[in-house]
Parts: C-alpha cells; structure tokens; sequence
C-alpha cells in the first residue's frame, strides 16, 4: 500500500468508527428515556455516558475533515448545544411521557401505545376541525396578504417603510387582547353580523361569534404578517427589468404576472404558509376565545389534558403525534415548491 | 450639408426609415433627459447611440421600446405611428443592460419565453429556439439554468431570446457592459456578424465610442440629451464638428486661432503665427474658432529641418515608447500640451527637452465652431 493509500484507508476507518460512536450514543442517549426496551442506564447521571460517546464519534468525524474546513462545523456548536438542550432533550422525554401510565402525580414508564391509539377514537373532532381551520386560514391569509404585499413591494413607492409599519401597528397590542376585540366586532348584535343579515348573507338567527368562521377569522388576523412579509420581502426583490423583458417579449400584464412575477414569489408564498400554518394548527387561544368547545382544536385538548386534567402521557402522545403530521404534511409541499429556492 | 445639433438626416439612409424620431423629448419632472431629437434609422442599418452616462441615450431608446412615453414629439416604426402603444404591442425587442433573464426559466424557455405568447405550435418552437441557441453558439445548453452560464453566454441568450421573435428593430441597451475586455471584444464582432446574418435593424446604445466605431454604419453622439454628431464613424472622427465630440471621439489637440481669410483658409494662432487649413472648412461669420488636429496626424521633426504644411515649434515635456508606437506630449506655443503619436517606423525618436517642429497637413485639421 502507498502512503495515500493508507491515509485513505485510515480516514475511512475513522469515519467509520466516528459514525458508529455518534450513533451508539444517541441509541443510548434513547434507552435512558426508556424509550426503546435496552434498559441498562438507570440513574440521570447514566445519561453522560451516551454524551460522551458521542462526544467522541463527533471529534473522530471532525477529525475526518481537513483542519481548513473545520471552522463551519465549529460555528454550529453554540446553536447545536441550544438546539440539544431545548428541542432533542425535550423531545425525548416528551416521547418518554407518552408511553407512560398512571394517576397524577404516579406515572410510571409502560410502554402504553394505547395514550396513542386512544387518539384516533377521542380526539378526532379537534383534530380535524386543527387542520380544517389551519388550512382555511392560511388559504385565506395568502389571498388578503399577496395583494396587500403586492401594493406595497411596488405601489408603496415612498412609503413603503410607512406601511410596512402600518401593517404591524396592531401587532404592538397585546396578543389576547387583540384576539378578545374579535369578540366585540363578531358579536351576536354588533355591525358586521348586523351588515350580513342586512344583505341577506347570514340568516335571521344567524351568528359568527362562537363558529368556525370566527375561529378561523381570529387566526388569520394573528397571522397575517406572518404571511405578508415573506411574500413582500420576495416581491420586493424581483428585478424590475424583468418585468420590462416580459413586456418587451409580448406580454401584457397579466401574463407578466402569470409568468414571471407569481412564479418568483413563490418562496416567499412558501415560507409564510409554514410560518402560518404551523403556529395555526397548534393554536387554542383562538378557538378558546371565539369558538364554543365544538370548535376545539388540538391545542385546546393538549392545554387541558396537561393543566387541567394533567393526563401527562396523553397530552404527551397528542403533542408527537401533532408534530408528526405537520412534518408529514409539509415534506411533500416543500419538496414541490423547492427547498433551493426557499433559502436562496 | 445640414448643420445644428437637433436635426440631422441619416446620409445612409433608404426609402421608409425602420426607426424614426421626430422632434421628440422627454422630461422627468424639471430635469429634461431628452431634448428635440430628431432621428432616421434606416432598414438594416447598426445604428450607435453614443455618449457619456446621463446624455439621454438610453432614455432615447426607452423610448423607442415603449417603456417611456415621449412627453413631445413622435416615434414611428417602419412609418407607424407608436403614441401610447405598449410595449408588448411593438414590433421591437429589447437586450437588456443587465440581461433581464428569467431566473426560474431554464435557457430554452428564456429564449421561447417571446414565442410561447404566439400561437405557433410547440414543435415548431423547439426548432426554432434550438436554431436560435446554435446562432449564438449556445447549442445543447437549453436545460441549463442562467445563473450556470458566464457571462458571455447570459449575455448571448438574452440576444437569442430577442433575436427569436424576428423584431423588425433590436434594440440593445449597453449590452456588453458588464462583460470583460476581451470578451467583449470578442462580442463586438459577433454581433456584428449576427446582424449581418440576420438583417435586422439594430439600435445599440453604449459609452464606449471605440465599441461604436467597430460595429455601427451610423453613430448618434449625444450630449446633455441632444444629438451633438451624427454619421458614419469616419465622418465624425475626422469631422467632429463640436468640441465635446472631438474630445469624446478619441483624443484631440484643440487651438483657439482668429480667422483671417475664411475663403483661403487662413487662420493665425495668438501669436501671429499663421496656419493654414482646407478652404472649405471655414463657414463665414466666424472671426475666431478652434482648430483641431488628431495626435496621430502629427509628426514630430527636429527644428530647423524642411517642413511642408503646418508646422509650430514647442519643446518635448514627455515621451513614451509603448511598442507600435511612441506617446509624445509637446508644450508650443499654442497649446501648452500638443499631444502627439508617432508610429515607431524608424528609431529616430526624440526625448524629453528636445526642441522640435510640430508638423502636420492642411487637410488632417478640422474646425470646431
């Protein structure tokens, strides 16, 4: 063998063995939750052995890599340690907690599937009306917000900073009570109801307040700048000589909307979708404040479940599982739309 | 001849005009950008808008785009009337300075972006935008995204994309800036070639009065949104007429001399020292005017020696010897720095403080009123 032969062989050896430390560590790391059935760590302090295993893997893969090209990797240690003590930690005992079994304060780890299967039969009502609402919002949100970003990125001239500032003015009073205020602009005898009965859109004994339609109303204005914003900040950076090269290549404005200018903003159509939908599937402070308990969405039913009931493992299992099907939900429409352009 | 800054006749010029400006101008708010130009393109003509950054040239051909309307005056296209017609409606297509590509089309569909808005059928299409790529040496690279090609090539697809559409005028806005020099170089004869392929009209605007010179028949140089010059680029070079179009086509040594004897063609520098130049090139009522004269129409002799024509005395400040030629700059008496290039045909040279006689023909002057 030449030198760079075993180099070679050394590096692929290393990398081997780095990944299989990382990866023993984090199986590990799972069995001191209990969260797979290889219980041989029984205290807290059992934990830093997984830690160190795959403190080690990581500085063998690191070892890997030409010292030049460490620096990035260096970077992620700040954000990595954060995202390890508030999303990983969480995570596992959060699954921990779903397998559990017993009565306040006495759970003991069970691997109880039925907190799971017990959804499917107790809260599909809520969870239909989270994604119902959740999709109708952000559906609704897209149509007031890509005019409204529209206006700004290219009629707002001067004014642009202006409105901008304009459009988040509501969003310096406090979250509650701007959600309270629907109330009053939705009550039973207030103008709007009063308006729709008036045109004949809302029957005699009709209502708003405590319906779907109040719910969803009150998360798409909690949401809007959510979903204004991206779509502005990818309006306003089309080059305006693009839209001059449609013209000049026999396109009327429609069509130079169709082509060129809807098609460029779809990464900022993209990104405010995920920033309203997510938050909107997990919301309940919506549907507690202008909806009835039939319009209840998931996060209504982990809120009680946790603070009121203080059933830990199904609140638990609800929370997984909601985080689940948005994952699900969304891998699909990103990998459509492009992931490429959603961080170019 | 005519003369005056605002209206001029392209010599070259046949039967109805492809392009024709008349007494056209365009003012944003109190600033004019363009001022009364009048402008005849003719068919099939590479036609240069030239001038330094803010002479309204590219205003000009906004203008004949459709994406400014003039505030006064008339575009007409092959005789048509453009008032208030949109862009998308002109039987023009436009290069953009800065390519303009659209970045979430691949090159194919930039280029059958124009095509796309017709009717023509989708095979037709497909070999009619593969053509067009192999015209611009782009063959095979229709699934690539702009952002992957250089420069050069962005620059070649934009020109399919307009080339395509088979305008009846091209226009092209500074389209070579951004590319380097010998790429654009390089670009400068290619286009050429294309026009000549193609016989389309081309209106090109650009502040590089060298690119002007290689490709245009007829070259438009503007100032402060006037038409100072316009016709072919030996004309203007060897005729410039004003002062800043000689000092903006190539370099010029500018005299202040009285008229004399404006039917002999006799002039006299300050001094008394009398020169002579081309008896026609005087119009009367001038008593004082200045005289041009281009480096390279001067020779350098020692003082004393032979002379016919010209000839003024200085003093060599500066001499640089760059290869095909030697850059002399002379102090004499009319001008305190005569800029002067010799060709390198022998090596008599001279060297900083040498006394010499400034030398040149009557007829390699020019008169700027």
């Amino acid at each position: 063998m030449t030198a760079t032969q075993l180099e070679n062989s050394n590096t692929s050896t290393l990398r081997t063995a780095g990944k299989v430390s990382t990866i023993a560590g984090i199986v590990f790391f799972a069995a001191g939750f209990e969260i797979i059935p290889v219980s041989i760590l029984r205290s807290p302090w059992d934990l830093l052995v997984p830690l160190i295993l795959s403190g080690v893997g990581m500085t063998l893969l690191l070892a890997t890599i030409e010292r030049r090209s460490r620096v990035p990797y260096y970077l992620l240690i700040p954000g990595g340690i954060w995202l390890f003590a508030f999303f990983v930690v969480p995570m596992f005992r959060l699954i921990n907690v779903s397998l559990q079994e017993g009565i306040f304060p006495n759970f003991e780890f069970a691997w109880a599937w039925d907190n799971y299967t017990k959804l499917f039969t107790d809260f599909l009502a809520q969870g239909r009306n989270s994604l119902l609402y959740a999709l109708t919002a952000t559906v609704v949100a897209i149509l007031i917000a890509y005019p409204l970003a529209y206006f700004i990125a290219f009629r707002g001239g001067a004014y642009k900073n202006l409105l901008l500032v304009m459009l988040l003015m509501p969003f310096l009073m406090p979250f509650l009570l701007r959600t309270l205020s629907w109330k009053i602009i939705l009550a039973d005898n207030g103008i709007v109801v009063e308006v729709l009965k008036g045109l004949g859109l809302l029957a005699d004994d009709g209502r708003l307040l405590a319906t779907g339609v109040a719910v969803v109303a009150g998360i798409v204005y909690n949401f809007l700048p959510f979903m204004t914003l991206p779509i502005y900040v990818s309006l306003e950076k089309i080059d305006h000589s693009l839209l001059e090269a449609a013209a000049d290549l026999y396109s009327s404005s429609v069509t130079a909307f169709r082509k060129v200018t809807f098609p460029l903003s779809l990464p900022g159509v993209v990104a405010g979708t995920l920033l309203t939908f997510i938050p909107a599937v997990g919301d309940y402070v919506n549907a507690s404040l202008l909806g009835t308990p039939q319009q209840f969405m998931v996060g209504n039913v982990i809120q009680s479940r946790f603070l009121v009931v203080l059933d830990y493992p199904v609140a638990a299992a609800l929370s997984f599982t909601l985080m689940l099907v948005i994952v699900l939900m969304l891998l699909p429409y990103i990998r459509a739309t492009g992931t490429e352009e959603l961080v170019a | 001849m005519t003369t005056g800054a605002t209206s001029i006749t392209d010599p070259t010029m046949t039967d109805v005009p492809a392009v024709q400006l008349k007494g056209v101008s365009k003012r944003f708010g109190d600033y004019t950008a363009v001022e009364n130009v009048h402008l005849d393109i003719g068919e099939n003509k590479f036609f240069a808008l030239l001038g330094p950054s803010g002479c309204g040239k590219t205003t000009t051909l906004r203008m004949i785009a459709g994406f400014e309307e003039a505030t006064e005056g008339v575009v007409m296209l092959h005789g048509e009337d453009m008032t208030g017609r949109k862009p998308y409606r002109r039987p023009v297509n436009t290069v953009f300075q800065s390519y303009a590509l659209f970045p979430h089309l691949t090159v194919f569909e930039n280029v059958a972006f124009g095509l796309r808005r017709t009717k023509i059928p989708d095979a037709d299409i497909r070999s009619r935008v593969e053509q067009m790529l192999d015209l611009v040496q782009l063959g095979g690279r229709g699934a690539q995204m702009p952002r992957n090609l250089s420069g050069g090539q962005q620059q070649r697809v934009a020109l399919a994309r307009a080339l395509i559409n088979h305008p009846r005028v091209l226009l092209l806005d500074e389209p070579l800036g951004a590319l380097d020099l010998k790429l654009r170089k390089e670009m400068q004869i290619e286009l050429k070639r294309i026009q000549q392929e193609v016989g389309i009209t081309f209106v090109h605007v650009t502040h590089d009065q060298e690119e002007a010179m290689t490709m245009a028949d007829t070259i438009a140089v503007m100032h402060q949104g006037r038409i100072e010059r316009m016709g072919s680029p030996t004309e203007i070079y060897e005729d410039p007429r004003t002062e800043f179009v000689a000092g903006f086509l190539g370099a010029s040594n500018l005299m202040r001399v009285d008229v004399t004897d404006a039917a002999a063609g006799k002039v006299t520098l300050a001094n008394g020292h009398e020169l002579t130049v081309e008896p026609g090139s005087l119009t009367p009522g001038h008593s004082q005017v200045h005289l041009g004269v281009r480096p390279e129409k001067i020779n350098l002799v020692g003082q004393g020696e032979p002379v016919s024509g010209n000839a003024i005395a200085g003093r060599v400040l500066d001499a640089s010897f760059i290869g095909v030629s030697t850059h002399y700059l002379v102090e004499t008496e009319a001008i305190d720095n005569l800029a002067v290039v010799v060709q390198n045909l022998d090596d008599r040279r001279f060297a900083s403080g040498d006394s010499v006689l400034a030398v040149w023909q009557p007829q390699h002057a020019f008169v700027v009123e």
